[in-house]
């Protein structure tokens, strides 16, 4: 029975091959473009949110609060931290480590060129090996720094590629920070993040006595691990109570934030999230344009089959069964459109990527497709046929059979 | 001379009501996108095009060299013996220097974090022209009064800044210092610019220990007969010399107004573009949809094309007849998409201001409103063009007896 349906909507588009096969274009063209561009987008939201993916979840950050992209963090702030609170927030119950982190901004020379870098601070001691844990420091040549390590520097991994300096920086070579003079000890492991391929890392003592003004003991982040990942909320609210004590501020005032990773990448989420609708809505109007053209097709078949329709009636068709045949008939449309379309949109998706990776040489631009968005196009495609064809179904099926019988087109 | 095939055709279009109004929906829908987006990317390169005339194009900038942005970074400045450097190369006609950092504004027990600028109260005039606005409430800082504030425009009203608006004469407090309120800027037009709070140099010096003789930027006049493009190279080198700096080694970098809005402009327009590119892909498929229409058409109508050629209509006829009908579909599509892309815009402009964004409003220049109905027009005719050679060379004695 319902197998006769499917043939009987698949004769009739077949008889109107042109008309049909233009129905289907409009719809795969949409669904081709929104495919294509939600790969794209989560692609580039993947590649984002992965520069930032570097801390493990047991980790908080401390900062005074200030304006965010001004500058190195920390430093656009009204009151800066202290470097006696790591010892008071290392006294709360949860609290494994506490490391104070420095960071400047400055010049970094090498072969003549010179560049504009921000150095951070490695502690000494079992500090040491707690941070390098923390951000999974590794050295892919040379190694990493050790205790004593003065005027000596350990580089990001973009260093060692010709682009920045004409020339990569290898291990042994001595590069300038602020004028003077630093041997590089190490290059570490690639991390695909900007922030950690373009590090600068130099011991306290190395940070605090030359790269540093002298007098300046602001702390710019304080990294806080905690000893189990399922107390982290109740660890972050006692640091923010200490921290509203120690600043003397009230609850709702506070001029200081205490953040895990995983917030960090929310918010950024939800923000390149307000983009990619922004551009999801604008693709969709042609697939509303689409759904349009099926919506169309559907009155002008309906208009054409109005004879076959009351005789249909005549010889007993109820009215949900010419209801169901038009349904079939537009929902055949909406997802052959949409098959195509998906196929065209991941061609579509993946050449763009491959041709941007190439003519860019970035690694932000890539297409990143699930089986969910695949399933999902098909079902919305399905879908918009059949809504499409609703009104022009209904028309259909409310015929009078006597007056259909006797429509003149 | 055409009249009767036209009457024809308008004849055709309303005898099949739904259709006509579903094809030029789906055309009016990506008219009216292209048609918003257009206004609002014109609406933007037009505010610049005022900026850089009121500001005037014989604007420069001196920057730090530094991360995040320009003149935060207290390791990177541009310090007074530069700007001293500077005014006494041939060409300049005025230079000022401008203080900034981020700073803690309280008011009634709540806090914001903005931009403090300290400004030169001795050259008021050229700042306030290359600010494009002046002090429109209240009065300018006198050169060394202390406890005195200015603040942009957003403070006036409530929860812009703060949830209270702030009035002359209120006092609030940056960093633990209080200030009087004694004027508010006009409106610039981006929120950023227009919640800074601006000191006089003394106080800034005063409330920043460490800020004395460190600009984060400073802004040049160049002299009537100076180009200023051949000013920015000469400073830069003159002052590359003066500092001891090796080229592509300086620790600043020179800009003319132009440049910075260029660079911002090229970013609108390859953003803008993008966009419109995607809006594009639905006008596709509404010609898609034309043609579909105008096949229809053409299948319904065959006999009519024979009885028409019977009696004489010439090929050519035919061929006007339809390609006449989908151009006039498209076009009706636009007409009406530039009127609802008319609304569109002008309600997003509203939101764009009240939401502190004042320089995103869209304009309506004549040649946008006739260009998107012509080019609907063009996109229904083309459409149309091969159906319409169907319909032209249908066999008068086969279309005749088609059923």
């Amino acid at each position: 029975m319902l197998k006769d349906y499917f043939m009987f909507s698949i004769k009739n588009l077949a008889k109107r091959k042109l008309r049909s096969w233009l129905t289907m274009i409009g719809i795969f063209i949409g669904i081709a473009a929104v495919v294509s561009l939600i790969g794209l987008g989560e692609g580039l939201r993947i590649a984002v949110t992965s520069q930032f993916n570097f801390l493990g979840s047991d980790v908080l950050s401390v900062q005074a609060s200030g304006l965010n992209l001004a500058g190195p963090p920390g430093t656009a702030v009204a009151t800066p931290l202290t470097d006696d609170l790591k010892d008071k927030i290392l006294k709360i119950n949860g609290v494994d480590a506490a490391i104070n982190r420095y960071i400047e901004s400055g010049t970094l020379e090498f072969n003549d060129r010179q560049t504009i870098g921000m150095a951070m601070s490695i502690p000494e001691g079992s500090e040491r090996k707690i941070l390098e844990d923390m951000l999974n420091l590794k050295a892919e040549q040379g190694r990493l720094l050790k205790d004593g390590d003065n005027k000596k520097v350990l580089l990001g991994n973009s260093f060692k590629e010709d682009d920045i300096f004409g020339k990569g920086i290898k291990p042994n070579d001595r590069v300038l920070i602020n004028d003077i003079s630093f041997e590089v000890i190490g290059i570490l492991e690639k991390k695909g993040s900007f922030l950690f391929d373009s590090a600068i890392a130099v011991n306290e003592q190395t940070m605090l006595n030359l790269i540093r003004e002298a007098d300046d003991t602001d702390v710019n982040v304080i990294g806080v691990k905690v000893k189990n990942v399922d107390n982290i909320d109740n660890v972050k609210e006692n640091i923010e109570k200490l921290m509203r004590k120690e600043r003397n501020v009230k609850k709702g005032e506070e001029d200081f934030v205490v953040e895990s990773p995983q917030n960090l990448l929310a918010t950024l989420n939800s923000t390149l999230f307000a983009v990619q609708l922004f551009i999801y809505i604008i693709a969709s109007i042609s697939i509303v344009v689409g759904g349009i053209g099926i919506m169309n097709t559907m009155y002008t078949a309906v208009l054409e089959r109005t004879k076959e329709i009351g005789i249909m009636k005549a010889i007993g068709a109820k009215n949900s069964v010419i209801f169901f045949l038009f349904s079939v008939e537009s929902g055949f449309l909406g997802m052959v459109g949409g098959i195509i379309g998906i196929i065209f949109g991941l061609l579509l998706a993946y050449g763009l990527a491959f041709i941007g990776q190439i003519t860019l040489g970035s690694d932000l631009i890539q297409a990143h497709i699930t089986s969910g968005l695949i399933i999902g196009a098909l079902l919305f495609s399905f879908i918009l046929g059949i809504i499409s064809g609703i009104v022009p179904a209904y028309q259909a099926s409310k015929m009078q059979p006597v007056e259909a019988l006797s429509f003149i087109k | 001379m055409k009249t009767d095939e036209i009457k024809y055709s308008l004849q055709n279009l309303a005898h099949r009501k739904t259709r006509s109004l579903l094809t030029m929906l789906s055309i009016l829908i990506g008219v009216m996108a292209i048609f918003a987006l257009i206004s609002f990317g014109l609406g933007i390169r037009n505010y610049m095009d005022t900026l850089a005339e009121e500001a005037g194009a014989d604007k420069l900038f001196i920057q730090a060299r530094s991360v995040g942005v320009p003149g935060t970074d207290a390791n990177f400045f541009v310090s007074a013996d530069d700007i001293n450097f500077v005014s006494k190369i041939n060409g300049v006609d005025e230079i000022s220097g401008m203080y900034i950092r981020a700073g803690e504004v309280k008011f009634k027990k709540e806090k914001k974090f903005v931009f403090i600028a300290g400004t030169d109260i001795d050259k008021k005039e050229f700042v306030e022209k290359a600010f494009t606005v002046g002090v429109e409430k209240g009065r300018q800082l006198k050169k060394n009064e202390l406890g005195k504030v200015v603040l942009g425009y957003n403070y006036q009203f409530e929860d812009k800044i703060f949830s209270k608006a702030i009035k002359l004469g209120n006092k609030i407090e940056i960093n633990g210092n209080s200030y009087e309120v004694v004027g508010f800027y006009g409106l610039i037009g981006n929120p950023q610019d227009d919640s800074n709070a601006y000191l006089n140099y003394r106080s800034m010096e005063l409330l920043f220990e460490d800020i004395k003789d460190e600009f984060g930027w400073a802004m040049i006049g160049a002299d009537k007969n100076t180009d200023p493009e051949v000013l920015a190279e000469k400073i830069e080198e003159k002052l590359r010399k003066f500092k001891d700096q090796e080229e592509g080694k300086e620790d600043f970098f020179v800009q003319t107004f132009a440049d910075v809005l260029a660079t911002f402009g090229t970013i609108i327009n390859v953003l803008n573009g993008i966009l419109i590119l995607i809006a594009l892909i639905s006008i596709i498929v509404a010609s898609v949809n034309i043609m579909n229409t105008m096949y229809t058409a053409v299948l319904e109508r065959t006999k009519e094309i024979g009885i028409m050629k019977a009696i004489g209509a010439k090929n050519s006829d035919i061929l006007f007849i339809f390609i006449f009908e989908s151009g006039l579909l498209g076009m009706v599509g636009g007409i009406i998409g530039v009127i609802l892309g008319y609304l569109i815009s002008s309600a997003g402009g509203q939101i764009a201001a009240a939401s502190g964004f004042a320089m995103l409003q869209p304009v309506f220049p004549l040649y946008l409103i006739i260009g998107s109905i012509l080019f609907a027009f063009l996109v229904g005719a083309a459409s149309g063009i091969m159906p319409s050679i169907k319909a032209s060379k249908l066999n008068p004695v086969d279309s005749l007896r088609y059923e």
